[in-house]
């Protein structure tokens, strides 16, 4: 009874270490900051609740990440009756870059790129963070519950599609 | 792959722009971190890890069993050392975020000058409260320009100085429902000194790489000057 409470307490430990990664997500997933709160805030319950499916040795993060999406696809998106923010449609990649598309990359700030990002679909949005935190490839198809050559796919379109808006924004 | 990047320029664009995309990602993307109260409430929900079992805990018992008395009975003890230091630790975190996040930006100050009496006017309707900062800078630390930001849960009066090539933030805050030392701390975190103090209604976090005294004597102009 001790060694699983220590296990939980221990869990618990590592998992919050993980709060800020997860309320980055959530913000870009739901666009503010109170929605994002209580939606990091439901991910630890149901993760709690969750322990026992969880796999020693495998990636706590990814795992966190992947019930904090599902929340906030079956949860926010049903029960508020919204449309997830953002969606413009990801684009193929391209096989050519115009100078424009280069000089908006090299200028971008801070609140054009974060604003660029919003206006993406919640998959395209979602696979470049969770690339962006460092999680394979394999760990991405796990959170998002797709094939891995799906996430490969995702990606390059999702990133074609933000590079298309920043260099449209500096038109 | 390189051959053929060499040999074809439409390639050898697309590879550069997604190199560059990569680079402002990583970079300049404005990251969101959990506020402290949000990490307090994950805390308490989460159920307290056991301590791992020991045999001099069997000796220490009878003084732990005090120990957890006096923690138990005396909330506020439990919260002057135990709970208050990890608080403060979360603000002093939260402020070399926020001057990271400033040496970052492409445009750290939003209005850029170094008369205070131009930039403390323009915060007039951005923010909820009057930053109640005087010192405008002098020929040791000029003043460079303010912006607004944010600190956890609320909005930042961002005042920025400089010292020789180091800039040096001051984060005005409402101090309300924050865990403001009772005097003021002076700290150091991944490299940045801190000085964190409170002034009646507002709370005041300046953060820096300069050295610890030149950082104090900043410190003193803005506390003598902000009464």
């Amino acid at each position: 009874m001790e060694d699983s409470a220590r296990d939980v307490g221990a869990f618990g430990r590592e998992a919050l270490a993980y709060a800020d990664t997860l309320h980055n997500l959530a913000h870009y997933l739901t666009g503010n900051e109170p929605d994002a709160q209580d939606l990091v805030q439901e991910t630890y319950a149901r993760a709690l609740r969750s322990l026992h499916q969880f796999t020693p040795g495998t990636n706590l993060k990814a795992w966190l990440c992947r019930i904090l999406r599902n929340t906030f696809l079956s949860e926010y998106r049903r029960r508020r009756g919204s449309p997830v923010v953002g969606g413009l449609d990801t684009v193929a990649p391209v096989h050519d870059v115009a100078d424009r598309e280069l000089d908006a990359l090299r200028k971008v700030v801070a609140e054009e790129l974060e604003a660029a990002l919003m206006t993406l679909a919640e998959d395209a949005r979602t696979v470049i963070l969770l690339d962006l935190e460092g999680l394979t490839e394999v760990e991405v198809a796990e959170v998002m519950g797709c094939a891995v050559g799906t996430v490969k796919s995702r990606l390059s379109r999702a990133r074609a599609a933000l590079r298309r808006r920043l260099g449209d924004d500096a038109h | 792959m390189r051959e053929h990047l060499a040999s074809c320029a439409a390639c050898a664009r697309v590879e550069t722009a997604e190199r560059a995309l990569t680079e402002v990602l990583e970079q300049r993307l404005p990251q969101h971190p959990a506020a402290l109260g949000l990490k307090l409430r994950l805390a308490a929900q989460w159920p307290a890890a056991a301590p791992p079992r020991r045999s001099w805990r069997r000796l220490m018992a009878p003084a732990l069993v005090a120990a957890a008395v006096v923690l138990a009975t005396t909330p506020l003890l439990y919260q002057r050392f135990v709970v208050a230091p990890a608080q403060r630790d979360a603000l002093v975190t939260e402020a070399v975020n926020d001057h990271v996040r400033v040496l970052l930006s492409e445009r750290p100050m939003e209005a850029e000058s170094g008369d205070i009496h131009q930039v403390k006017p323009w915060f007039a309707g951005r923010l909820d409260f009057a930053p109640a900062v005087a010192f405008g800078g002098d020929g040791e630390f000029p003043l460079r320009g303010g912006a607004v930001g944010y600190f956890l849960d609320r909005r930042a009066a961002v005042f920025l100085y400089s010292r020789r090539q180091h800039a040096i933030s001051l984060f005005v805050v409402r101090a309300e429902g924050l865990p403001w030392p009772a005097n003021r701390l002076e700290t150091s975190s991944r490299g940045f000194r801190v000085i964190v103090w409170r002034a009646g209604e507002l709370g005041y976090l300046l953060v820096s790489d300069v050295d610890a005294g030149e950082l104090r004597t900043l410190a003193a102009k803005v506390m003598g000057e902000s009464a």
